[in-house]
């Protein structure tokens, strides 16, 4: 699968598609055109890198509508939003649910390349992160029901004796069950180990 | 059959007495009764009593006399006793020796009492003895005291000295005396040391006032006491001798006197057949006989007249009582009935007069009775062949059963409905044959309802419905009527039973034929006088719903109205209302002679909508037709031009960074300046599209009511207004206001305004959405003023109100406004905004109004 992000512009108007893609060409992005929300959906093949760049109004399905189906399908593709001139209260809405920008027409370009670049920049994260996370969870799962135990205890701040005594085991074993958690875990420290438990808590930690 | 006779005779004789006469009669002739039976009774009673008393008490006198007798005896016994033992005697003889054979002379003391003798007899209140001799030991007389002077009898003497020889010797005894019984007591006496020194002895004759002193005479007039000798029945003395003389025989003195005789004994007489005589005289006894008879005759005479008194108070106060209680009687039949009174005059006999009274008022009640009790057969044999007829000529069948549901009789109706007859079904039971299996248990249930109900005094006619069986087996529903008898035998039910098959047929045709306007797809109402709902079919529910009101309710006031003036009209009218979204028409139908009104509903709202939808289409076409002379079209181009001016931008930016960096390949660049000249092209394009649309149109001007104009205006927003709930409130100036415009453009103005008023109202409330349109007009202008409580226009955006391209909302182009200046502008017009946020915004529009008289002539025309 390619892994080199793309920028997604999905707009009706023809001339509009590749002056964009033209534009933003120029400074070394890859861009992929779709003439339809629906065929943009229809080509997307989700953990995909890059951003999407959607014309607010369009027939058949709006850019709004996209965006609501993007969230619906929990795909995380950073999105901004083309907007007409007027169109404020679209740019409110489409802002509301989740946009990562609006431009309005007619464009800077300096403004909307940067927009690019801060959405190709948020994906680049977004996926770090999940890779991690995915990667930290696939070592949890090595992990045995006492291991886990342990391991919550530790990145609870637990010392081992208190480990020992809630868990009715002697010091020792607590100390051998921690070595197998930190090798398993692959975690260099004790930081390590908290950081990689608070990754895996929630997205928001 | 005596009494019948009598009876008058007696009536007559008593009728003119007064009742206290009468009474009085009574008493008296019940006294003398009690007299008479009294007198003969008692009277008879009392003699005997008195004769048996009488010798009684003559028996008791005469022994009581004896027993005096004796005891005065016995005390001179006792006293002789006492001398001769006395001191003084013994003392005396003490210096006597009284030799036996010597000579001597008889000492005699006649006038002075001898000194031995003591003094003892007063003492005892005994008479002096006439006699006291002393006795020497043979019994030769010595010494003799003769106390009254009279000698001593020598008979007396020789009888002493041979008694006193007597072996017993010293013993009273009476002895005869020359026919005088004298009584002799002689005793012995002794010196101390007990020897005889002589005799004492005593002679007392038996004389009167001995008798008397004897007998201490307690009656003696009535009682006389006399010695008898026994063999000749003489008196030897006796106590009164004058009036009884010794010597005279007993027989003599039987005639006046009672005469009891007890002889003495032998022992006291020495022999002597002496008899002790009571002589009671017969007069006494009749005088006591007559004393009781008198005694006797009073208390007689006391008890008749108590019975008489008695009697006739007892009389009179019942009669009196009695009278009363009549008198009342006969009051209360006077009143009641109409007898006369019995005349009640004082001095007749009341009690009489009642009775005959009584007896008229007793037959006249009897008759009276009599005449009743025909009536009354009469009646009952009326009402008997009424009653017949009845049963005969009844539609019902009619049967009548007893307590244990057996037919006691019936009529030809129930025969023919039943297959029964009268000859040979009664007595026969009724329900089995007659009534189906299945409500058996529902007639039994009847009859004991029936029953019960009887009994505790409610009304006891209970109705049912029921299927009888006919006699061919076939069933036939009838209507029950159960009218239970209570007679002395027992408790009978009357069956009344109607057949009501082409009835049950008959509510089954006009229930069908209910249910139509019940099944009716449209409403159908049927309401009272006063506006009550009387029915409403399935359909009218909506309506019901609507208006809050149910069968039976009254309907809301103004629908009151309108039934009523449909009654009074007597005609059929048609309304149309909206009712909670959906619309209307109602047909009032008045049905007169029944005080109903019908109302036939039909929802024509899908009509109304229909219409009011191609009115819309209607006037939504004929707004973007007018707005795509100009102003739509215009917007669209205008946004469209975006489209190349972006393509152009971005080709020329992507170039230009292409040629900043060193990306400098030609092809690409001029395929990309070839797209930057496309665009342009379009763009210019657009462009000239847009200003053909623009370029000025000759005005069209004619006259128009502004007012008409609103009002076509506010049709076109109607279906819109009611959608929202706004309440449109317009306030026109009279009459007609003539400007000089171009029609269609003005209206597009003015309801682009209202449009934006309706769209500035669809963030409110429903109940708070209002809108007011006003037309003013002065001489030389006309003034629109449209007003809604809407958010208001800020003051920022206020300033940018007219210009292009600025717009609030979602799909507004930002034309609208503009445009209407423009037109305004043309028209020699003016259009401004006033809004205060929150409170709301008016936008007014100026047109010029056309000259006075212009307009009064076209006013006129």
């Amino acid at each position: 699968m390619n892994r080199e992000p793309s920028v997604f512009v999905v707009d009706d108007d023809e001339a509009m598609r590749t002056s964009l893609k033209w534009l933003i060409e120029s400074i070394g992005l890859r861009v992929l055109t779709f003439g339809s929300a629906e065929e943009f959906l229809a080509a997307y093949c989700p953990g995909r890198p890059g951003c999407l760049l959607v014309d607010v109004r369009m027939p058949g399905m709006s850019g709004l509508e996209l965006q609501a189906r993007l969230a619906k399908a929990e795909l995380c593709l950073p999105v901004i939003v083309i907007t007409g001139h007027g169109d404020v209260a679209m740019a409110v809405r489409a802002m509301k649910a989740g946009a990562l920008d609006f431009i309005e027409k007619p464009f800077n370009d300096e403004a909307l390349l940067g927009a690019i670049r801060r959405g190709l920049d948020r994906d680049a994260t977004q996926r770090r992160q999940q890779l991690r996370r995915t990667d930290i969870a696939a070592r949890l799962e090595q992990l045995t029901p006492r291991e886990h135990e342990v391991m919550a205890l530790v990145t609870d701040g637990k010392s081992n004796k208190e480990i020992a005594a809630a868990l009715g085991v002697s010091a020792k074993t607590v100390e051998a069950h921690r070595a197998r958690v930190m090798d398993k875990m692959q975690a260099d420290s004790l930081a390590d180990l908290v950081r990689m438990a608070l990754l895996v808590a929630g997205p928001d930690a | 059959m005596k009494t019948f006779t009598v009876k008058p005779f007696l009536f007559r004789l008593l009728r003119p007495l007064p009742m206290p006469v009468i009474a009085i009669l009574i008493g008296l002739l019940t006294g003398l009764a009690v007299w008479a039976v009294l007198d003969q009774v008692q009277g008879r009673m009392i003699s005997k009593i008195a004769n048996r008393e009488l010798k009684t008490q003559l028996s008791l006198r005469s022994r009581e006399g004896l027993i005096r007798f004796d005891r005065y005896v016995a005390s001179y016994a006792a006293t002789t006793r006492l001398l001769a033992n006395h001191r003084r005697l013994a003392e005396h003889l003490d210096p006597i020796v009284w030799l036996p054979n010597e000579p001597f002379e008889t000492r005699l003391y006649r006038d002075a009492k001898p000194a031995w003798l003591a003094d003892s007899f007063a003492r005892y209140e005994l008479p002096t003895p006439s006699h006291i001799l002393l006795l020497d030991g043979t019994g030769a007389l010595r010494e003799v005291y003769e106390s009254r002077g009279q000698p001593l009898p020598g008979e007396l003497t020789d009888k002493i000295r041979r008694q006193l020889t007597w072996p017993d010797g010293m013993r009273p005894l009476l002895v005869a005396v020359g026919g005088l019984p004298y009584l002799v007591i002689g005793d012995l006496i002794e010196d101390s040391e007990g020897f005889p020194m002589g005799t004492l002895v005593l002679a007392v004759p038996v004389d009167a006032d001995f008798l008397t002193a004897a007998q201490q005479v307690i009656w003696p007039e009535r009682v006389l006491v006399a010695l008898v000798t026994g063999s000749t029945q003489r008196i030897v003395t006796s106590v009164d001798p004058e009036t009884l003389p010794p010597g005279t025989h007993l027989k003599t003195w039987r005639r006046d006197y009672l005469i009891t005789s007890q002889p003495l004994s032998q022992q006291e007489t020495g022999g002597w057949d002496l008899h002790f005589t009571t002589f009671v005289s017969h007069a006494s006894v009749d005088r006591m006989a007559r004393h009781m008879r008198t005694f006797e005759w009073r208390q007689r005479g006391l008890t008749a007249l108590i019975f008489i008194l008695v009697f006739t108070a007892v009389i009179y106060l019942v009669s009196a009582r009695l009278n009363r209680i009549l008198k009342r009687m006969s009051r209360f039949a006077h009143r009641a009935l109409g007898i006369a009174q019995p005349g009640f005059q004082r001095g007749n006999n009341q009690l009489l007069l009642l009775e005959d009274w009584i007896q008229q008022f007793t037959q006249l009640v009897l008759k009276a009775r009599q005449e009743l009790s025909r009536h009354y057969e009469h009646e009952m044999r009326e009402t008997e062949a009424l009653k017949a007829a009845i049963m005969e000529a009844s539609l019902d069948s009619i049967v009548t059963i007893d307590g244990r549901g057996r037919i006691v009789d019936c009529n030809p109706t129930a025969e023919r409905a039943f297959g029964l007859r009268r000859d040979r079904d009664i007595g026969q039971p009724f329900a089995v044959r007659s009534v189906a299996a299945s409500d058996l248990p529902l007639f039994d249930g009847l009859l004991a309802e029936s029953h019960r109900a009887q009994r505790e005094g409610r009304e006891p006619h209970v109705r049912g419905e029921l299927a009888a069986l006919r006699h061919d087996g076939t069933t036939m529903p009838v209507e029950l009527s159960i009218v239970p008898i209570e007679v002395d035998d027992g408790t009978f039910y009357t069956l009344y039973m109607h057949d009501i098959t082409e009835r049950l047929e008959a509510e089954r045709e006009i229930k069908s034929l209910a249910r139509i306007a019940n099944e009716s797809p449209n409403p159908i109402l049927r309401v009272a006088e006063a506006g009550r709902l009387v029915f409403a079919n399935r359909a009218s529910r909506p309506l019901l719903e609507a208006w809050g009101c149910a069968v039976g309710d009254r309907l809301p006031a103004d629908w009151v109205a309108e039934v009523d003036q449909a009654l009074v009209d007597g005609e059929t009218h048609e309304r149309e209302t909206v009712l909670a979204g959906q619309v209307y028409a109602l047909l009032f139908t008045p049905i007169r002679e029944l005080g109903y009104v019908n109302i036939y509903g039909r929802d024509i709202t899908a009509v109304r909508r229909a219409e009011q939808e191609a009115r819309q289409h209607q006037a939504e076409l004929v707004h973007v037709c007018r707005l795509s002379t100009l102003g739509e079209v215009a917007t669209g181009m205008a946004h469209e031009l975006n489209q190349p001016l972006s393509a152009i931008a971005n080709f020329a930016n992507g170039a230009s960074r292409r040629l900043q960096g060193d990306l400098i390949e030609p092809q690409p660049l001029i395929q990309a300046m070839g797209q930057i000249t496309t665009q342009a092209e379009r763009a210019s394009e657009i462009i000239r599209r847009l200003r053909a649309l623009v370029a000025k149109q000759p005005p069209i001007r004619s006259a128009a009511d502004l007012n008409a104009m609103v009002r076509e205006v506010c049709s076109f927003v109607e279906f819109d207004v009611e959608r929202l709930g706004i309440a449109l409130h317009l306030e026109m100036a009279p009459g007609r206001i003539l400007v000089n415009v171009d029609l269609v453009q003005i209206e597009q103005v003015l309801l682009n305004l209202v449009r934006n008023a309706l769209d500035a109202l669809a963030d409110m409330p429903a109940a708070e959405r209002r809108i007011a349109i006003r037309t003013r007009v002065t001489p030389d202008e006309a003034e629109v003023e449209i007003e809604d409580n809407g958010p208001g226009i800020e003051p920022t955006q206020m300033r940018r109100l007219f210009e292009p391209f600025y717009t609030t909302k979602d799909s507004g182009m930002g034309m609208g406004l503009p445009i209407s200046r423009t037109i305004l502008d043309d028209h020699d017009g003016r259009i401004w905004a006033e809004s205060q946020p929150g409170a709301g915004t008016t936008f007014h529009v100026v047109l010029p109004v056309i000259a006075t008289a212009e307009r009064t002539t076209d006013s006129a025309t």
